[in-house]
């Protein structure tokens, strides 16, 4: 089905000084009207650079940058008004109240008046934030301040979301709740440009996923698509009983018959296998072999972190 | 025009809901304004005194006015006061307006006739300059009748309608101009005594000559008046028909109170508004800078916005200043004065802040440059000692920062500067705050690219 690209990314570099590293590095995707976009990477690939330059915080060094048919060079003003961006600092005025910002936020968006009013009470209505919207941010919770961080990027009903790593470092429960706020949203069809490190949220909550890695989008597609990259292959999941270890072993499975790829990482090894079944007495005795115990075996079928995995030979946390 | 608005609502917002900004911008400068009132009282203070340039504008056809003039060119005096004659009275008066001299003393037409109209009666009546007069005059009995009547004639115009000598003093020259009439009254009380001692010699002389040439009745009932107007035991000075009046350009009076509360003001405003040009990189580190820059809305906006909240700040933080001090009696100057000069005073002051703002690389950074230029350009601008008290130099190299410009308006309008006078200065401060500003642009720009 051909629908229309919201966003278009074509070729895009980005370094910040003439003679450094790319940052982003021939980056190209669309992002269709609708649609969730997930870009999934490690801390560092180049996440929230590419959602600056879509945002036309940052200029690009070369590449096209398209939103909603305008270009982010050209035309930032329009690219502007249809887009909301909720960053992953949390941005937002301490010693204002919850009212207070989104009203700030909500004029320097363009809206005023009436329906201002209006969208302020529908976003602290959404965000469970009523009761609370005449208390100072700085009495806030983490969690609070990350779902008033989000109510600020949805002022003005832009046509574009962008979410850069709205999860990070919140209880699980205020998580579970941003969750599923994106996945209603999604549902409400709002076009969504979700970044994360998360390999289980992109999992969840993506109609595509991009992933990148050191500035490069290594793979893109649906899940389906890309656990298809790794073929049949299943993933071994060996928690040690040592804390170290996990390397040596790791290095030592790439040796074993019907073992693709291997890595370590904090205290356990993950193996992309031809067939875990097959592999698994050889994998243990290697363990074996080199004076570590095995605590917990776990067979996983494919998924973005054997994608990443395959792809990079490096486990997403590394 | 309403996201300005929004912007710098929002600047003053998170400031008054600062207590440690309120601290800084109000309850310190109005604390150390008190002791320092406390401590210096209300008294003045001025350059050394020396060469004080004095303007004399003699219009007395008489001698009493040359005297006055020949005591500010005497030896005594010579290091004192560098006199100078002069026949304009409007010029002169600009000169005195404009700083260039200490005071202008002038000396009206009718000064001698009137201080002395014994003089002028005698001149007329008896053809006789009694200033020259001496024990060893010898007078006519036609001349010793007219000098008698003409003191008789004389006692109805002394005490009326007295004549006044002007000081038109500078106040910035306020130590100066007081030399200036203190001189001019010791002046006067000298020619009381040439005065009253010409008096008397001429009236020991007419009496000592009446009873020579058997006086008639008239004279000796003349006699009579003599001897009970002027006694007989020497110089006797009587209260003189002159009134000295002091003018000011200003019409004020120093007051340390007055001054410390303007200049602090200026001092502190200086601590807030640097630090207020702060908070734009704060705003950068906390992501709120950045967030602002991807709605639909202009980066010039956002920076004017944000200067236009810390302008507005600081306008409140000078006026709540300028009502909390005058309250406990300090003088800012005429209102409508001081409320045209203290926007720009702060606009020069924002452009300090938003200087270092636009090339300081942190907000650590820019806040201890903001607090050593404020801290330097206070002592040079005066925040600290009397602005007049200091090299002129000094003086001059404060008008590189914001304080300079601030503490000499306000001071001028404080000392009852009109506003016409002033605007030079209001001129200074507003190319300081372009130049400023321009180059803060060149900084934001590569700091918002």
């Amino acid at each position: 089905m051909e629908t229309t690209a919201l966003v278009e990314v074509q070729n895009l570099y980005k370094r910040y000084t003439p003679d450094g590293l790319y940052a982003v590095a021939d980056v190209s995707f669309e992002i269709h009207a609708g649609e969730l976009f997930s870009l999934l990477g490690p801390n560092g690939a180049g996440k929230t650079t590419a959602i600056s330059v879509i945002s036309t915080l940052l200029q690009p060094t070369s590449g096209m940058v398209r939103v909603d048919g305008y270009d982010v060079q050209r035309d930032p003003m329009a690219v502007r008004r249809v887009i909301g961006v909720a960053p992953q600092e949390l941005a937002l005025y301490d010693d204002l109240t919850a009212h207070e910002n989104l009203r700030f936020w909500g004029e320097m968006r363009g809206l005023h008046g009436a329906e201002l009013q209006a969208e302020i009470a529908e976003k602290l209505a959404l965000m469970e934030l009523v009761d609370r919207a005449k208390d100072r941010v700085s009495t806030f919770s983490g969690g609070m301040k990350r779902r008033l961080n989000l109510a600020v990027g949805l002022l003005g009903r832009p046509k574009l979301l962008m979410l850069d790593e709205p999860t990070v470092a919140i209880d699980p429960q205020s998580r579970r709740y941003i969750l599923d706020w994106v996945k209603k949203l999604r549902e409400q069809g709002v076009t969504i440009l979700y970044t994360t490190h998360y390999m289980e949220e992109a999992q969840e909550l993506s109609d595509r996923i991009g992933i990148i890695d050191h500035g490069k989008l290594i793979a893109l597609g649906t899940l389906d698509e890309l656990t298809r990259l790794v073929g049949e292959h299943e993933t071994l999941r060996l928690q040690l009983l040592q804390e170290g270890g996990g390397a040596d072993l790791a290095a030592a499975l790439q040796s074993v018959e019907g073992v693709i790829q291997a890595s370590a990482t904090d205290g356990e090894v993950l193996a992309n296998v031809t067939s875990a079944e097959a592999t698994l007495a050889a994998a243990i005795g290697t363990a074996t072999g080199l004076g570590l115990g095995v605590r917990t075996i776990e067979i996983r079928e494919p998924n973005l972190e054997t994608v990443f995995l395959h792809l990079t030979g490096r486990a997403l946390r590394d | 025009m309403r996201k300005l608005w929004v912007l710098s609502l929002k600047e003053v917002l998170l400031t008054v809901r600062d207590v440690g900004a309120l601290v800084m911008m109000l309850v310190t400068p109005l604390a150390i304004t008190l002791v320092m009132a406390a401590a210096f009282g209300t008294g003045g203070t001025d350059a050394p005194l020396e060469s004080i340039p004095v303007l004399l504008l003699n219009q007395d056809a008489g001698t009493m006015g040359q005297s006055l003039v020949d005591i500010f060119y005497s030896d005594a005096l010579g290091d004192l006061v560098t006199p100078e004659l002069v026949t304009d009275e409007a010029a002169a008066r600009a000169r005195v307006d404009d700083d260039d001299v200490a005071a202008l003393v002038v000396i009206p037409m009718d000064f001698s006739a009137r201080v002395f109209p014994l003089g002028a009666l005698a001149q007329q009546m008896a053809g006789v300059d009694v200033t020259k007069m001496t024990s060893d005059t010898v007078l006519t009995a036609e001349q010793q009748f007219q000098l008698g009547m003409a003191f008789l004639q004389s006692q109805g115009l002394a005490m009326v309608d007295p004549v006044v000598v002007e000081v038109y003093a500078s106040p910035d020259w306020r130590i100066s101009s007081a030399v200036v009439k203190s001189i001019v009254s010791q002046g006067l009380e000298i020619i009381n005594t040439q005065i009253a001692g010409t008096t008397n010699i001429m009236t020991r002389l007419a009496a000592a000559q009446s009873q020579a040439d058997a006086p008639s009745g008239d004279f000796a009932q003349m006699g009579g008046a003599f001897q009970m107007d002027w006694g007989s035991d020497g110089v006797q000075t009587a209260e003189l028909p002159i009134k000295l009046h002091i003018t000011s350009s200003t019409g004020r009076r120093f007051s340390w109170l007055s001054y410390y509360a303007s200049s602090l003001a200026v001092t502190f405003l200086m601590f807030a508004v640097t630090s207020g040009g702060r908070t734009l990189l704060a705003e950068r580190r906390l992501g709120t800078l950045p967030r602002l820059l991807i709605t639909p809305t202009p980066a010039l906006a956002i920076l004017l916005g944000k200067m236009g909240g810390i302008i507005l700040t600081g306008v409140l933080q000078l006026c709540v200043l300028w009502g909390a001090t005058s309250l406990i009696g300090a003088y800012w100057g005429a209102p409508l004065s001081v409320l045209l000069a203290i926007p720009i005073i702060v606009l020069c002051t924002s452009s300090l802040g938003a200087l270092i703002s636009a090339w300081a690389r942190s907000p650590g950074q820019a806040g201890a440059i903001g607090a050593a230029i404020t801290l330097i350009g206070s002592a040079f601008g005066g925040g600290f000692v009397l602005r007049w008290s200091l090299p002129l130099w000094v003086q001059y190299a404060s008008f590189i920062t914001p304080a300079g410009w601030g503490i000499e308006i306000l001071g001028r309008l404080q000392a009852g500067q009109a506003l016409g006078r002033v605007l030079p200065w209001l001129g200074g401060a507003l190319a300081l705050t372009a130049v400023y500003y321009g180059i803060a642009l060149v900084g934001f720009r590569r700091q918002f690219e």
